[in-house]
This record gives C-alpha cells, structure tokens and sequence, in this order.
C-alpha cells in the first residue's frame, strides 16, 4: 500500500513574550492508504497540534507534510485550499454552523465543487443517508443530539469525497454507546469507501476497536507505535500500559482484585500473576497445563477475552499455588508459549 | 379636537411643523445610520479578522486601528461636533443644517459600532471558523458565508443599540444648529417654556426607539435557531 500521509521530523514550536511550548518535537510519521491509525495521548501532548499539521491548519517551525502526494509547505494559498478539500476533519465540539439547517451544514462545503443545484443537493441526500440522518435534513444543529450532530460533521467532511478523514477528538464529547456507534459508523467508512482514518483520542477504547495503528504521544513526541495487537499484547511504555489497562478495565479489576481476602492474605508459597495472550497461545489449555506439569494450581480472579480485529487478546489475573522452586521454570514456559506473565504486587497500586 | 386643544396648547398650531422636525429626524438617522453601519461593519470586521487569534493576525495594523476607534469613542459627542467643523465644512460647504449633521453623526457613530461589530463577531465559535478552513473556505468566505451569517443574531442586536444610540446623538445635534426633534424641543419647547412641545418630541422619539426595537427583537427571533 502507498503512503498517503508522511510527516518528516515535525517540529511545532509556540512562542509568545511569556513562554515557548514545544508542542510537537520532531515527529515523523507515515499511515498508509486505507489505514485506520489511532493516536493517543492525555491532555497536551501535542496531538492536536500534529493533526492539524496534516491538513496544514498548523503550519510546522520545521519539518515537511506530504499528504495526498503534494509536499503542502510547497503549496501556495489557493493550492492549499484545494488540498483541503480531499483532507475531511471532525471535531470534539462537532463545530456545525447554527444559522444553516442540516442540509445547509453539509452543502456547505460543496460549493466549491463542480456539482451544479441539482448535483449539490444529490449529493447532499446521499451523505444524508450515508450517516443515517435523511430524516433531518431541514433541522438545525440546536435540534440535534451530539451523537446526530457528529454525524453531520462526518457527512460534511466526506462531501468533497476525501481520500483522508482527521478525526480530533471525534467521541470524546459522547457516551458510550453514541461513541461505539460514531467509532461503527467510522469503521463501515474505512471499509466502504477505503478512507484513510486518523483518529486522535485520550480514550484507548475508542482506538481499539477502530484502528490498525496506533502511536501513543507524550510531550510532544510519538514514544511508542506499531500494529494495534503488537502494541496491546506487548505494550513497552509504562504511558502505553496505562492507557491500556484503562481501555481493558484491567486497572480497576485490579483494584478490586487487591481487596479480596485471599489476596491480602496471600500465603508465602503463592504468586499474584497477571497472565495476557494474543492469539494461537489461547488456544492452548494454560491452567491445566501449569496444574499438570508443575502441580501449580491457579485461583482465577479476574478474566477477560476481546477481540481485537477478529484476534483474541485474554487477560487473567490469578494466584499461582505451588512449589516456589517450581514457580520461574512455569513462568519461562508459560513465556515461551507467547503468554506475558507479570508478577504484582498485591499491596502495590500499580499494575506492573 | 378641544381636548388636543387643551391640553397640547402649543402644539396644535404648530404640527406642520412637528412633522417637519420629525422628517428631519428620520433623515438624519437614516442617513448617517446607512453611512455609518457600512463603514463601521468594515471596520468592525478588520478589527475581528486582524486580531491575534483572527483569520489574518496583524498585530501592527489591529493596534492601529483598536486605538483609533478607541480614541474616537472617547470624544463626547458635543464636543465632537464643535471639533469636527472644518472636516464639515470640507465637505459638506456647510455647517449647520441636517445634512451638516450627519458628518459628526457619522464619525460619532462609526467608532461605536465597529466596536459592537467586534463584540458581535467575536462570539462566533473559533470551531466553526477552523472547521470552514479545513473545508478548504477562503477568508472572503469565511467573513461573509460564516462570520456575518454566524454572527447575524448579535450583528442585528448591536444595529438596533446603535440606532438608538444615532436616534439620541440626532437630538443632541438638533440642539446646536440642526433640525429635527431635537432642535423642536430645545428652541422651541424649552426656550420658550412650551412644556407640551417638549413632551410630544419626547414621545415621537420614544416611538421611532420602540418601532426600531420591536423590528430589531422580531429580526433576532427569526435569525436565531435554537
Ligand atoms: N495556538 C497555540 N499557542 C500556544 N500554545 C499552544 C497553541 N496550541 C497548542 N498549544 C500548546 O501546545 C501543547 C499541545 O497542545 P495540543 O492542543 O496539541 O494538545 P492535545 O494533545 O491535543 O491536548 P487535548 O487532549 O487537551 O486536546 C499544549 O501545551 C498547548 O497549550
Ligand atoms: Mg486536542
């Protein structure tokens, strides 16, 4: 596949009298056409600051964006306007015009399109009921729900047929269940019409059941990537395995888990283990074996299997019982299947 | 036709020329309000689009004009008609007379509204004007398509506050030397103690504001979609 965005060495520096923020620093980037890549970060890393270096809303301090195949630094202001047109974006606060009906929001951007009347308001039907909301053409954004408000936001970003959708912050504003059906929506876009998806978040929730890819961002920089399973069943930042941990729930199992009576009293000849497996290595019987072949036995205290792109991911978290002598060799076993085993602490608050 | 008589002593031989005052009121806000609403809309605009997080940052030329509309707004308007005599003459070969007024209406009037342009303006959503340039909308648009549709609301709230500002500053000219209802009171119901002249000027007024803020309050309603 070809590469449609490529961010080299992105630097974004603000200054004004009283300070200098380093918002982006040196970030290189690449998403493939048709990709869905997720990038996660709390509040400030710079994740804003790097997408809107993508559609040339921020201009970089240093650094080149290719995108759709046109360097965009080299872009005057009218090229960069008509390059904008095939780059989509939505936004946390969905950004919609009050004074226009729904319609009106996602025609909007069509004038700038060849379509004449009749073609523009085609067009708009269509989109309409590509996001489901034929229904409320003529409302006005006051008289729609957040979950409907984005998906005119969608709508009017797809108007211009992008070849890549910049979502910031797209669910954040949502509950669950709307953020699931927007993250659905997105999804059905990847697959429909093959729109490249990069998809900004504080919720790793959200990016797991979206994307491919995923880049976790910290100050500025990009400190982790890769494929979504490589990073959630190999996470190698401390900053990656809270964000996971939050988007599995493993972090308040945990917390529960600590309060049980048989971990508080755990006795000498016991382990609390965090056992997590990708894949092939859930199809071998795991417990039975250690029980087997170790005489290890294991008290299941908190268990999760997801799927994540048609691959399962468990997580277990269980007390090991046995000979302590035994208990290293059954670890490097259970390791050299695939499993990510992880001693915890049973006092400690974190997970590793 | 004997009450009138009673009670609007003075008027009633007069009301010819109550109504010539009135035209002449009418004249004088409706001209310089066209003037001034233009020309302040402009300048309204630029201090929105120039200022530091506008769609065009140019502090030198935002500074420029954020004091000029400052100082202006500063001058009280009586004396920024005595002030502004040659600018008027220069103009209008004249200095009294209503059409004379409308050039220290104009200026008294430009500086306020831009400012209420600005304050219009500036509530539309930073959101809405990222979105439309990620959409690819050129400034030109972004002013007219989200600005000043956006903004419709509050622009016709602050239009209708400065009319009636521009309705009171016409009086105050009247007094010294134009027309209109404000010379009406002054020469006549004042300095000749004819309190029945006085009064009706004042309730012609008052109804000229009252129409103007019904029609400005029923233009809110229908631009507003919430
Ligand atoms: N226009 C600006 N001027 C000055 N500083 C800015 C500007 N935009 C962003 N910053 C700073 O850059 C840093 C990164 O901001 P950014 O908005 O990219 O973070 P973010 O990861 O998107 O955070 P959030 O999750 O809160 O949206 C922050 O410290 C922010 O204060
Ligand atoms: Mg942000």
């Amino acid at each position: 596949m070809a590469t449609i965005i490529d961010l080299k060495d992105i630097t974004v520096t603000f200054k004004n009298k009283a300070s200098t923020v380093h918002a982006v620093q040196d970030v290189s980037l690449q998403v493939e056409a048709g990709d869905t890549y997720g990038i996660v970060g709390y509040s400030g890393a710079g994740k804003s600051t790097l997408v809107r270096v993508i559609n040339y809303l921020q201009k970089p301090t240093s650094g080149t964006a290719i995108v759709n195949g046109q360097a965009l630094g080299k872009l005057d202001k009218d090229q960069l306007r008509v390059a904008r047109r095939k780059i989509g974006m939505i936004f946390q606060h969905f950004n919609l015009m009050n004074s226009r009906t729904i319609a009106g929001n996602i025609e909007y951007p069509l004038r700038y399109s060849k379509l004449t009347k009749a073609g523009r308001a085609k067009k708009v039907q269509e989109l309409l009921a590509l996001v489901g909301l034929s229904d409320k053409a003529d409302a006005y954004p006051a008289q729609l729900s957040g979950g409907q408000k984005q998906r005119v936001g969608i709508a009017r970003a797809l108007a211009n047929d992008p070849e890549i959708l910049l979502c910031d912050e797209a669910t954040s504003a949502l509950d669950p269940k709307t953020t699931g059906e927007i993250i659905d929506l997105l999804k059905r876009l990847n697959q429909q019409l093959h729109i490249t998806i990069v998809f900004i978040t504080h919720e790793m929730s959200a990016v797991k059941s979206l994307c491919n890819h995923v880049a976790v961002m910290e100050a500025g920089k990009i400190v982790e990537r890769g494929a979504l399973l490589d990073i959630f069943s190999n996470p190698q930042q401390a900053l990656t395995r809270d964000f996971i941990n939050t988007a599995t729930q493993l972090d308040t199992a945990l917390a529960e888990v600590r309060k049980q009576p048989a971990v508080i009293n755990l006795p000498a000849n016991a382990r609390l283990v965090h056992l997590s497996y990708t894949g092939a290595s859930t199809d071998q019987p795991l417990i039975a074996g250690l029980y087997q072949q170790y005489g290890i036995t294991a008290n299941i205290l908190y268990g999760n299997i997801e799927f994540l792109q048609d691959v399962p991911v468990g997580n277990l978290i269980v007390i090991l019982t046995g000979d302590t002598t035994k208990l290293p060799t059954a670890f490097s076993q259970l390791r050299d299947q695939g499993v990510t085993v992880t001693l915890l602490d049973p006092k400690g608050d974190a997970v590793d | 036709m004997s009450i009138l008589n009673k009670f609007l002593p003075n008027v009633m031989p007069i009301w010819d020329q109550v109504w010539q005052a009135t035209l002449e009121t009418l004249y004088m806000t409706f001209f310089s309000a066209i003037i001034a609403g233009i020309l302040g809309l402009i300048v309204g605009i630029l201090l929105v689009v120039y200022d530091q997080g506008g769609i065009m940052p140019h502090p030198a030329v935002y500074s420029i004009l954020d004091k000029i509309v400052n100082i202006f707004r500063s001058i009280p308007f009586v004396i920024l008609l005595a002030v502004i005599y040659p600018l008027t003459r220069l103009l209008v070969h004249t200095t009294i007379g209503n059409t004379a007024a409308l050039v220290p209406l104009v200026v008294g009037t430009i500086p306020f509204y831009a400012r209420q342009v600005q304050n219009a303006l500036v509530q539309v959503d930073g959101g809405i004007i990222e979105a439309a340039q990620a959409m690819g909308a050129s400034n030109i648009d972004i002013i007219f398509r989200v600005y000043l549709r956006e903004g419709l609301p509050d622009l016709i709230r602050v239009s209708v506050l400065t009319l009636i500002s521009l309705i009171g500053l016409t009086a105050m000219a009247g007094a010294v030397g134009a027309g209109g209802l404000g010379n009406l009171a002054v020469s006549i119901g004042y300095q000749r103690f004819q309190n029945d002249v006085t009064f009706v000027a004042m309730i012609i007024i008052l109804i000229m504001v009252f129409i103007v803020q019904g029609v400005g309050d029923w233009l809110t309603r229908l631009t507003t979609h919430v």
